[in-house]
């Protein structure tokens, strides 16, 4: 339980994981397989792939609707298995009643001729966390939003993601901290980025966005009446910011 | 019994890992290290040198140094007949004939005493890597220390009375790990995966310029105005080097390419011998293929040759992990593997690769690779990326860590 009044400590995330010991061969194992997969399990398969690649353009499918469309070839269940992992993800019971729903309407006997080849079986995963102190406490929105410009992918995974998702009644205490802190409006746009379905790289340009833009008014007046040191200063840091984020891209080119 | 002593000169190995992977997934690791203060590590495997399991060893256990968490590398060592016996189960294990008699049995338990008495196994955190000293745990675990059993085997297909002499020896411990959840048998203790990785820094994978790659490659004669196609593996029926010239065959219809198969020499293995005279008779007279044996160091040729070519394959029958696929996308090629072992978690089809499962569809996805830059430089880009977060050798240190900081939690009742 965090205490509003205090600074925030930001934490990362490491994820070890390990096999539960359940498989499926066709749609309708893979039904009983996520009645009864613990939430570490889907948080693995549904949650965790937005991890495994942070920075790139679209996120990876899901593994149920990776699997359901590359193994078990039946298009329109992963097309409908991926909309609910990115849509009705907010809570382990939210997300196995929507996966579930969408697997009983494809009928017992269906779900039981749409099976894998030999060798292709679904094997369910569950990630045990390891939370990590990273040593970062902020004070106020502004630190914060500093602390997330320069944060691992996992802190953000861990705040933005990971941690409303396993909280009790579906809580989100950053957002509630900051909220707590007279930044209403930035923890609605926490809120929402962390529902959108983005990498985590976009999740996070997507929130400096907003954040830079509201306080764009503020910026302006500020730069105007700095001495010319000061300003100069600014630029400087912009164009290297600039020339950081170009040889970024091209290193990734 | 030895203790093996680390390089430590030369510049920082964390630093070095820093330049590659960045500041995030290394201040993970100072977190964990900051965690595993006041806590000792000892490493123990039956060699130091030769192998990947000592290779990656010499950098783990520097770098954990560096990290500041005290590592220790303890080598069990045996005679000729215990490395016959563990050679057995090595082999067992993988699915291939074999048995243990009785004396065997002994024997093996009979050295793991041995080794129980000289070494030190002071540290309260020990990592046991493979089969050899696996009987260790029984004969030494302090109730203060946790045991961790590190697999690098495909246990998938164990000899099943093998594996009933070896899992009691495993009960003893806290967990294991394996590379890939196909590997893991039903165990006695929790078992956890953590894909093996490769070095960005070492011979096989550093960065090389143009004229570097052409200098190393220059002694082969390898056409200059043709794309390379090239399979680096061991010339061993399960890594397909037939199946791989038919499809080459069949995508030279199509695309001017020439082919290199490059293997390890085989002479110490007479069914690599066997295999590699079965390709040299199916190459011929070609002159768009050629058959590379290369000394098993050739590890800076190999780099450049993964560099030089426009498509790599991996088109096995059977695999283990296949770092090999991970080198390659390192280095930004675009990959055409099967699906098989460890591959797709490396080529996640369209991605970071193409994933093909016949002789035809290789043949495809080769001629889609010849004919389009665009389609290689984004398979290569994202390829590299992938292999940047999930297979360099950061991420399994921090695996190790990150277990390490769990069992203690767990042992700590939280």
């Amino acid at each position: 339980m965090i205490d509003l009044r205090d600074a925030f400590e930001l934490r990362s995330v490491v994820h070890l994981v390990r096999p539960t010991g359940a498989r499926a061969s066709d749609l309708e194992q893979l039904r009983a397989g996520i009645v009864a997969a613990p939430d570490e399990s889907l948080f693995t398969h549904g949650l965790q792939v937005q991890l495994r690649a942070p920075a790139v353009d679209e996120l990876p499918p899901d593994d149920f609707s990776g699997w359901v469309n590359g193994v078990v070839q039946d298009r329109e269940t992963a097309e409908r298995l991926s909309f609910a992992v990115q849509n009705r993800n907010g809570s382990p019971q939210e997300l196995r009643t929507a996966l579930i729903e969408i697997l009983d309407s494809v009928g017992t006997s269906a779900r039981a001729a749409r099976g894998c080849p030999p060798g292709g079986e679904f094997v369910f995963l569950a990630a045990e966390s390891v939370p990590l102190s990273t040593g970062i406490r902020v004070q106020d929105a502004g630190e914060l939003i500093d602390a997330l410009v320069s944060a691992d992918a996992s802190v953000c995974f861990f705040h933005l993601t990971e941690e409303p998702w396993g909280s009790e009644g579906g809580r989100f205490p950053l957002a509630e901290w900051i909220a707590a802190r007279g930044e209403a409006r930035l923890a609605d746009w926490l809120g929402e980025a962390r529902v959108m379905g983005l990498p985590i790289e976009s999740m996070r340009r997507k929130i400096m966005q907003r954040w830079r833009r509201s306080h764009l008014g503020r910026r302006v007046s500020d730069a105007a009446s700095a001495p010319d040191v000061a300003r100069r200063e600014a630029g400087r840091v912009a164009v290297a910011r600039l020339v950081r984020r170009i040889a970024r891209v091209e290193e990734r080119s | 019994m030895t203790l093996v002593a680390v390089r430590t000169e030369g510049d920082s190995l964390v630093d070095g890992y820093r330049a590659v992977v960045g500041d995030g997934p290394i201040r993970i690791l100072e977190s964990l290290a900051r965690q595993l203060r006041g806590h000792r590590i000892a490493m123990v495997n039956s060699t130091a040198t030769g192998g990947g399991v000592a290779e990656i060893l010499h950098r783990l256990v520097r770098l954990l140094n560096e990290l500041g968490v005290p590592t220790t590398w303890e080598v069990m060592t045996g005679d000729t007949r215990f490395y016959g016996i563990t050679k057995t189960i090595h082999n067992t294990l993988h699915g291939w004939p074999g048995a243990l008699s009785e004396e065997d049995h002994a024997y093996y338990l009979a050295m793991n005493r041995r080794a129980a008495e000289s070494l030190a196994l002071d540290a309260d955190l020990v990592l046991i890597h493979d089969p050899q000293p696996a009987g260790l745990a029984e004969l030494r675990r302090q109730a203060a220390q946790r045991w961790v059993w590190r697999c690098h085997i495909d246990l998938s297909s164990a000899n099943s009375a093998v594996w009933d002499f070896l899992a009691p020896r495993i009960a003893h411990y806290d967990a294991a790990v394996f590379s890939h959840v196909t590997f893991v048998p039903p165990m006695p203790v929790p078992a956890y995966l953590a894909p093996p990785s490769i070095d960005p820094l070492s011979d096989k994978n550093r960065e090389l310029d143009e004229s570097e790659v052409e200098e190393l490659l220059a002694p082969f004669g390898l056409p200059t105005r043709r794309p390379l196609v090239t399979q680096v593996s061991r010339f061993d029926r399960i890594k397909d080097p037939i199946g791989v010239i038919d499809a080459f065959r069949l995508a030279r219809r199509r695309e001017e390419a020439h082919l290199v198969l490059a293997g390890g020499s085989a002479d110490d293995d007479p069914e690599g011998a066997e295999v590699l005279a079965e390709v040299r008779a199916k190459v011929g007279k070609a002159s768009d293929v050629t058959v590379l044996l290369l000394p098993p160091d050739a590890h800076l040729v190999i780099n450049a040759l993964q560099r030089r070519s426009t498509v790599v394959l991996q088109k096995s029958l059977r695999e283990g992990f296949a770092l090999t696929v991970s080198e390659a996308l390192w280095k930004r090629r675009a990959v055409v593997a099967s699906a098989v072992g460890g591959i797709p978690l490396q080529v996640i089809h369209e991605r970071t690769g193409l994933l093909a499962r016949s002789i035809e569809g290789c043949a495809s996805q080769i001629i889609r690779l010849l004919r389009s830059p665009e389609l290689r430089r984004r398979l290569g880009g994202e390829g590299r990326e992938h292999v940047r977060d999930n297979f360099l050798h950061p991420r399994e240190a921090r695996d190790y860590l990150a277990l390490f900081a769990r069992l203690i939690d767990i042992a700590h009742g939280s």
